[in-house]
């Protein structure tokens, strides 16, 4: 007792010492002026250098130290730049990138998946102006078409990832199952190893607001189907779709897949992969490095994303990019900007990044480079250079990623797949 | 103090309660430690043994690397301190702000009186979440992004309203007959409430501490937003290093997870002393 | 100094230090959340002008919005009734002379000392079908046969984002319940026993009356915590499937920060913070007459 009141009193000595000095003023000075402006940022020193901000995802563990090595060699390879990378994750950089830009406070250069709500704002400068051209040829054209809007390149990529069918080498063994390659032979397999363990899990869904979208990419991609027709208009109801997100649910509904796809996450997928609990499932080409860290020793190979109606099998890629915002940036920090771009595309340094979490990489030279240091990754080198990206060049994307999300979970719940995308299409193009 | 209750009835009603009390007491904590003994077993376990579907409620081999290797992994250290610092700094903010505003609200009659009343729990109307971009927007007007400083102010703010509240009714449940006669005696106001009032209300004084306390040792969202830095960073915001792009490493996040509520029960312990024999020292009206 | 004028403005000297700091660090981001609910607002956050309330219009047109409003009700009831029961009974327990009294009370404090992402979290991995404890632990017990689903329908996984609420609120209302227990003068109990008044009357007639100002305080700013609540239904469901286990908090921010409409988003919270206008103030009104009167 006596502890805590010294304690209280110590606390409120500035309370006591201005009062009973005899003045009438008894408020406790407010601490905020004093205390604020003694903790600002301090100023750059000769404020000669030019400094430049980024914000970049975190991919992995990985992520940040090798950001931190990359600052300290960009800032010691330039002296006259003042290079601070904040790394953030996954779960939270939108909400952060979101916060900053309204508060007016963009990053000069942003590494995020997305780029066409930036772009529509006109907050983005085109790539054109900010990497030499040098760099800006590297990079695979087809990657760089996905950052098109008005005929104008707004970013760059910076890796990529794509996704193939994983499955559990020993189950199918043991089920007596053949890899399937089209629809009906997948449907007949979860089957049979249903039949053969009925505690294996034979093929793993993830339609929650986490990645639901991927799903139903997987299934109109490989039943023909499309977000858009070659116009670019939005077709989500064609029947295609319909057809390949009913059999989709049809999977769930048969009770051959995770018994609740709209809230396990590909994360607890991967893990019950793993852990040998699920037989088949769609998955990044990171899931090698990502099952060896875990420990598990299951046997497992991977194949091609069965298909249905003869149509060939698509991989879904995923791309993401890097951004520069125009915060009326001098001609020196643009040439500046130019010399960071120019670092990180370096053959080495950007084989290295590309190598460090697994990922595939956004340049012919890198390509060349990771194909020769990991056989593994060769043939996924292949792949990633003929899959298909989500239109996310489109300002309604954001949108129709939650909109099909919601579809396939209303569809879960017992909904009409037809009636229900026949709305979200009435939705999003009017 | 409830046994005065109890206290000249028969023994053998007495021992029932007693037992009745004890199985209520032990069935409360297991069942509030069930969840940290979950914790603490995953945070033994390798990753494929956590998913495993032979599952085992312990790890069948105790990975007590896990609890170093977050260490290194990331500076949990400099996470710690930060925490420290926000918690610690909030509250004593919150405590200087609210004091003389529930003192004068419990003690003085002024127009204007309900309407601040009103407007404290008003602020609490939108969440943090909702807030985030106007919070952003005044911390750089003040230059406090990325500081901890902003934080310390911001959870203090967010704090205000139980602060005010709850020592309000505290304070009014005190007689302020002790505080007019030292007044009397030549006393300030001032002097009358640090001496008199504060080490009566001592209970609820530290009831709004701990609160105050843990609720800026919790928070996330804003710290999320404001700090760039990786080394201003609390636990909260950096415990998310194991939180990755292709991996939730459950191990790591459980076991810094474990290392964050020792400090907070910590204090607790230390200060709950205060908060069980508060009153004991009289002098109290109800 | 004029001493009666001095006496006049003497309690807005108190008041200032708070006042200030809330008026800077919370009013100034409020008025933001009004300014952009009235405007157009771009995907990236930049204002574009008044928009006749459009913001409002397509949130209430929404069919999930009723559903939302719907979940919310629920959560903010169910947490808020059932954790005030339970950490007012626990309360009284706390409030005995035993042995072991100290652990109990750290032990209790364990759930709040919790960032509630990690809690959730942990409420997962104990409640999932394929890998959570809680299977793994009734099997290795026998209790059950084989791993159970326990939450084979959307308002089952709710009822569990509920009991997670509940859990990480008691200690707030056992604590503030016992703070006010601590303060009651055991001299009233002397002279209600010597009365022959037994346990129950007791707790009626004397101990709900003297703690109720602080467990009138804690619940008003309970249901407005609970309302606005956001990490426990996020982790574990982010509302999914197809908003069924949303509340508004968590709704907005699907809003806010995936479908990139924040004018939207501001909507819903302004039309929140109109729910819990009308209900604080209503139960404030109550409260603080009754209040004054003591």
């Amino acid at each position: 007792m006596k502890k805590l009141l010294t304690a209280l009193l110590a606390m409120c000595m500035v309370l006591s010492l201005a009062a009973c000095g005899g003045s009438p003023a008894p408020a406790s000075p407010a601490p905020a002026p004093a205390s604020g402006s003694s903790d600002a940022p301090p100023a750059a020193p000769g404020g000669e250098k030019i400094p430049i901000s980024v914000i970049a995802a975190e991919y992995g563990q990985n992520t940040k130290d090798w950001w931190a090595k990359f600052q300290s060699d960009f800032n010691a390879a330039n002296t006259g730049i003042d290079l601070t990378v904040e790394v953030v994750s996954w779960n939270d950089i939108y909400t952060v990138v979101n916060t900053r830009i309204s508060g007016n406070a963009a990053p000069d250069i942003l590494n995020i998946d997305v780029f066409a709500d930036y772009q529509a704002d006109g907050l983005l400068l085109p790539a054109k102006e900010y990497v030499s051209e040098a760099t800006y040829n590297k990079m695979y054209p087809a990657f760089l078409e996905q950052s098109v809007v008005d005929g104008t390149v707004w970013a760059i990529p910076d890796l990529a990832s794509a996704r193939a069918m994983y499955y559990n080498v020993d189950i199918l063994k043991n089920a007596k199952v053949e890899v399937p390659t089209t629809w009906e032979e997948l449907k007949a397999a979860c089957e049979k190893i249903k039949a053969y363990d009925a505690n294996i899990y034979p093929w793993g869904i993830d339609m929650t607001t986490d990645e639901g979208q991927a799903a139903f990419a997987y299934y109109i991609w490989n039943n023909g189907g499309d977000f858009t027709d070659a116009n670019g208009n939005w077709t989500l109801n064609s029947d295609k779709n319909v057809e390949a997100i009913e059999y989709a649910i049809g999977l769930v509904k048969a009770g051959l897949t995770n018994s609740d796809p709209a809230t396990d996450t590909r994360y607890a997928l991967q893990d019950m992969f793993g852990a040998g609990k699920v037989a088949m499932m769609i998955g990044p080409n990171s899931i090698p490095t990502y099952i060896k860290d875990g420990g598990s020793t299951i046997n497992y190979a991977f194949a091609p994303i069965p298909t249905n109606g003869g149509n060939p099998s698509v991989s879904a890629g995923v791309m993401d990019r890097f951004m520069c915002f125009d915060n009326g940036h001098s001609p020196e920090k643009i040439e500046a900007i130019k010399t960071f771009f120019d670092f990180f595309y370096d053959d080495a340094r950007y084989s290295d990044w590309v190598l460090m979490e697994g990922f595939l990489p956004a340049t012919s030279a890198g390509g060349e480079i990771v194909a020769k240091a990991d056989a593994s990754m060769a043939p996924w080198v292949e792949i990633v250079g003929s899959c298909k990206f989500y239109p996310t060049a489109k300002a309604e994307w954001a949108d129709v990623k939650q909109g099909v999300i919601n579809v396939e979970q209303q569809a879960l719940l017992g909904g009409n797949v037809k009636e229900l995308l026949d709305s979200l299409q009435k939705q999003i193009a009017g | 103090m409830n046994d005065v209750i109890t206290h000249k009835e028969f023994s053998l009603k007495k021992t029932v309660l007693r037992i009745l009390l004890y199985f209520v007491a032990i069935d409360v904590c297991i069942f509030t430690l069930y969840p940290y003994f979950a914790m603490f077993c995953t945070a033994l376990k390798s990753r494929v043994e956590i998913f495993s579907p032979n599952g085992t409620i312990f790890p069948i081999q105790s990975m007590w690397s896990n609890f170093i290797d977050i260490w290194s992994r990331a500076p949990m250290a400099q996470y710690l301190l930060n925490s420290v610092l926000i918690a610690g700094g909030s509250t004593l903010i919150a405590m200087l702000c609210g004091i003389p505003a529930a003192y004068a609200l419990a003690r003085m009659k002024f127009k204007g009186q309900t309407a601040f009343l009103g407007f404290i729990i008003v602020s609490q109307m939108f969440a943090p979440v909702v807030l985030l971009v106007g919070i952003y927007q005044v911390m750089q007007t003040l230059g406090l992004t990325d500081s901890i400083w902003g934080l310390i102010f911001i959870n203090a703010a967010f704090n205000q309203a139980f602060t005010v509240w709850l020592l309000r009714g505290t304070f009014m449940s005190i007689s302020p007959e002790m505080e007019q006669a030292a007044t009397i005696d030549g006393c300030t106001r001032v002097q009358a409430m640090l001496r008199i009032l504060i080490p009566v209300a001592a209970p609820g004084i530290v009831t709004t501490l701990i609160f105050i306390f843990i609720n800026a040792w919790n928070e996330y969202t804003v710290a999320l937003c404001l700090i760039q830095t990786d080394t201003l960073k609390p636990l909260t915001v950096g415990i998310n290093t194991f939180n990755g792009y292709n991996m939730i490493e459950w191990q790591y996040l459980f076991a810094a997870s474990i290392f964050a509520i020792i400090p907070v029960v910590l204090l607790f312990m230390s200060i709950e002393k205060n908060l069980v024999s508060g009153l004991a020292s009289g002098g109290v009206k109800g | 100094m004029n001493k009666k004028l001095y006496r006049k403005i003497e309690p807005y000297i108190w008041i200032s230090p708070s006042v200030i700091l809330m008026a800077v660090f919370i009013l100034t981001p409020i008025l933001s959340v009004f300014r952009m609910a009235a405007n157009k607002v771009s995907r990236t956050g930049k204002l574009q002008g008044f928009n006749n309330f459009a913001n409002f219009t397509s949130v209430v047109n929404n069919p999930a919005f009723s559903l939302v409003l719907k979940n919310t009700v629920i959560w903010t009831i169910a947490v808020v009734v059932i954790s005030t029961v339970l950490g007012f009974m626990l309360a009284l327990v706390l409030n005995n002379n035993f042995k072991g009294r100290k652990i109990v009370r750290a032990i209790v404090v364990f759930p709040w000392a919790t960032t509630l992402v990690i809690q959730a979290s942990v409420w997962n991995f104990i409640i999932n079908t394929d890998y959570g404890t809680l299977n793994t632990l009734l099997l290795k017990l026998g209790i059950i046969q084989e791993a159970v689903n326990w939450t084979p329908t959307p308002a089952a996984y709710f009822a569990w984002e509920i009991a997670c609420g509940i859990f990480v609120t008691i200690p707030f209302v056992t604590f503030c319940v016992l703070s006010g227990l601590q303060s009651i003068d055991t001299s009233y109990y002397e002279a209600a026993t010597v009365d022959g008044a037994n346990y129950w009357q007791k707790l009626r007639s004397l101990t709900l009356p003297l703690v109720r100002p602080s467990l009138t305080v804690a619940t008003v700013l309970n249901i407005i915590y609970v309302f606005n609540s956001f990490p426990i239904v996020w982790t574990m469901t982010k509302g999914d499937p197809a908003n069924r286990t949303d509340t508004l908090v968590t709704y907005l921010y699907k809003l806010a920060f995936y479908n990139g409409r924040q004018g939207e988003a501001a909507a819903v919270s302004v039309i929140g913070f109109i729910i819990l206008l009308i209900c604080a103030s209503t139960y404030m009104v109550y409260t603080l007459r009754k209040g004054d009167d003591t």
